[in-house]
């Protein structure tokens, strides 16, 4: 195999594929980038035996022939070199030689044959949609995911297509985060997957903010994702996601109206002195008055007051302030909306101007 | 100021129990620990059976091998942690700074103790003799200015001796002692050590730091340090439980993976057990497999909530034995902990209530 290629062009493609090498590894070819070329194009892959990641790259050949290279050394050779370099990839024995200018380097390769295949992903379900509807439902919806809960299912983010519809679910136990978009697919049912935390963070740095779409290919085991250069693909998680409709409160009942930016400041302010761990801060609901109160175990206190819209009757209720900036990060709108029973009932928040996110969080016991 | 440490170590401590309640065991070789015919290990056996090449943790078959008519016997650890408690008396008649290390094993820090002219020397002598005296067996004593140098004192004139390293002789006595002798030098350190020119404590010092960090990483200063008779560790008398835990080694070995769930199901509720009395709750919970050729492997989950629950742990028990080999490898010993402890008086609960 011979490869003549510009830094530019291959450092990209090598960059877009590195998020599935992992430092520690089971298998040795698992740190290695698989490069199979053909006359007019090759291609990089890359996989931790959970997700795989394909890049393309068109350009003719010197050589067809397929090998692996330790991914990361050749993205740090690539970094190295100049911008307008060439570099000059060769296969001698079980050596790659890399030249440009006047640097040479000799990697260790293994053969294509160590590297393990993705198995095949029978299709159920495809469909394409913008990019950025997408890109918009992860970054709505995945800050919510749980990280190595017991609960496996919940370390993921939920993907639910409909006819006609999208949505993203995420939770992790103690809040969920919803988000619902329209789409042209005509499917007989609904399908429910769970992608894992890694594919979801991995598929999210796939995604541009343009109209240009993307194939989503569904299986019983698999989510694929292909771009025009670019393949996806990630094991799902095989679970039950809990069901999300039934922890999801109506939109009835004390309903208050604050200014989103004020309402992240005084909540910032609170959070300085709320207990490091737990996060907790007590929020006091009266007339046209939210007051926001923290207090750490060393004993200082913060008292902050925000006017805001409400005419119900008052609330005192515990709540986790992480969890009320998170929410108020997926927006950029001016007006924020709350829907809360009591101290003890979830709470639901959501933003009028854009009516597709919804947030619900359990409140903490005061 | 430097100070004044001594290390006591019982001399084949559980075995000079026995010997001591069954005096027609004196002069014999005991070996306490597991039964001939069964799969334990030697927990402690008396000088007479070392004679014989027995060592501790050695399978107790092995040992019988080695010496066919040496007299086995099972541990009675209520008698030995009386004889501690006993022990531990006449350490609280010189200094209250006391950290155990184990029943038989502890440190003393006899600095601001007035007895003996504040002779340490004098002092360990004193404390052996009424060792002996009120609850009847030896002990071994190392005294120097930090608890590295007297744990390795305390071994050289053992069985019922002592042995003193004052300010200024430690670097020439760590000088020629063998690198296989250092606290903390195992035997993949040494073999390590070795290839690398270090025989003796002496080479060890000849390392410059740099030269340690390229070789052993992390622990580079602790190495060191040691070499030169660095220990800045303090006698801590309130010693934390950093984990707390059981396991069990089976007749024979398993492969039923529903079966090792039940064993460690009752381990589970004995170790829950232990840690109630104590009143102490743990955010991680570990299992250990080792299975039937003696490789071991450990699995552990930490949660930010506690884990010491039995439902939550009963959940963990399956993630956990799935995480191992044990579909494929049969099991002789399986042992559950708990770690990350804090005191059920220190916890306080989020408050945080769940969704579902």
């Amino acid at each position: 195999m011979k490869i003549k290629i510009q830094r530019d062009d291959l450092l990209t493609p090598l960059q877009q594929v590195i998020g599935a090498v992992e430092k520690r590894q089971t298998l040795p070819a698992l740190s290695n980038v698989l490069i199979k070329a053909n006359d007019n194009h090759f291609t990089l892959t890359t996989t931790d035996l959970e997700i795989e990641l394909v890049s393309t790259v068109n350009q003719m050949m010197n050589e067809a022939g397929e090998i692996t290279l330790p991914a990361k050394k050749l993205l740090d050779i690539c970094k190295a070199l100049p911008n307008d370099a060439e570099l000059d990839i060769e296969i001698n024995g079980d050596k790659a030689l890399i030249k440009s200018g006047r640097s040479r380097f000799s990697l260790t390769t293994l053969p294509a044959s160590d590297f393990p295949a993705l198995e095949d992903i029978s299709s159920i379900y495809e469909f394409s949609v913008p990019q950025t509807l997408l890109k918009t439902l992860i970054e709505k919806t995945s800050f919510a995911m749980a990280q190595q809960d017991v609960r496996y299912y919940l370390n993921g983010l939920m993907l639910e297509v409909a006819s006609g519809i999208i949505r993203a679910v995420a939770t992790d136990g103690h809040r969920l985060s919803f988000c619902e978009k329209n789409i042209n697919a005509d499917l007989a049912d609904n399908k429910q997957v769970i992608i894992p935390r890694k594919g979801v963070s991995e598929l999210l740095r796939l995604l541009s903010d343009t109209d240009e779409e993307i194939k989503v290919i569904l299986g019983n085991n698999h989510i694929q994702c292909i771009l025009a250069n670019q393949r996806f693909t990630s094991k799902l998680i095989d679970g039950r996601f809990p069901d999300y409709k039934r922890v999801m409160p109506e939109a009835s009942g004390n309903n208050m109206v604050l200014n989103r930016d004020g309402l992240k400041q005084a909540l910032i302010k609170a959070s300085i002195l709320s207990n490091e761990k737990y996060r907790g801060i007590r929020m006091i609901i009266e007339n046209n008055l939210l007051k926001l109160q923290a207090q750490n175990p060393d004993q200082e206190e913060a008292d902050i007051e925000l006017e805001i819209t409400y005419e119900g009757s008052p609330i005192e209720m515990g709540i986790n302030v992480n969890y009320m900036i998170d929410v108020l990060n997926t927006s950029s709108q001016e007006t924020i909306q709350g829907f809360i029973k009591d101290a003890n009932s979830s709470c639901l928040l959501m933003f009028p101007d854009e009516n597709e996110g919804k947030y619900v969080i359990m409140p903490m016991r005061l | 100021m430097n100070r004044k440490i001594i290390h006591i170590d019982m001399d084949a401590f559980f075995a000079a129990v026995e010997q001591r309640d069954f005096p027609q065991l004196k002069g014999l070789p005991v070996v306490v620990g597991g039964q001939p015919d069964s799969r334990g290990v030697v927990a402690t056996c008396s000088y007479e059976a070392r004679r014989f090449g027995i060592h501790s943790a050695m399978p107790t078959s092995r040992a019988y091998q080695l010496c066919p008519h040496a007299k086995f016997v099972k541990p009675r650890f209520s008698a030995y942690k009386q004889a501690s408690e006993d022990i531990h008396k006449v350490f609280n008649q010189y200094t209250d700074m006391i950290e155990p290390l184990s029943l038989d094993e502890a440190y003393l820090d006899v600095t601001e103790a007035e007895f003996c002219n504040g002779s340490a020397t004098l002092m360990a002598s004193e404390i052996r003799s009424k060792i002996y005296k009120t609850i009847h067996l030896t002990a071994s004593a190392g005294i120097a200015y930090n608890k590295f140098l007297a744990k390795l004192a305390s071994d050289q004139n053992k069985p019922d001796g002592q042995f003193v390293i004052k300010p200024g002789e430690a670097e020439l006595y760590l000088s020629m002692l063998p690198i296989g002798r250092f606290y903390g030098v195992g035997k993949v350190t040494e073999a390590k050590m070795q290839a690398s020119g270090i025989q003796t404590g002496g080479d060890l010092k000849n390392k410059s730091l740099l030269e340690l960090q390229a070789l052993f990483g992390n622990s580079a200063e602790y190495y060191y340090n040691i070499s030169r008779g660095i220990d800045d560790r303090p006698v801590s008398s309130a010693r934390v439980r950093k984990s707390l835990g059981s396991e069990t080694t089976f007749q024979q070995d398993i492969s039923d993976v529903n079966e090792m769930s039940g064993h460690l199901l009752s381990l589970l509720n004995e170790v829950l057990a232990s840690l109630s009395k104590r009143e102490l709750l743990a955010y991680t919970i570990t299992i250990k497999v080792k299975y039937a050729n003696f490789t071991q492997v450990t699995r552990s989950y930490t949660s930010d909530s506690v884990v010491s629950v039995h439902n939550k742990a009963k959940e963990l028990i399956p993630v956990l034995l799935a995480k191992t080999e044990v579909d494929q490898k049969s099991v002789r010993l399986l042992g559950l902990s708990f770690s990350n402890l804090i005191s059920c008086e220190n916890y306080t609960d989020s408050g945080q209530l769940p969704l579902f």
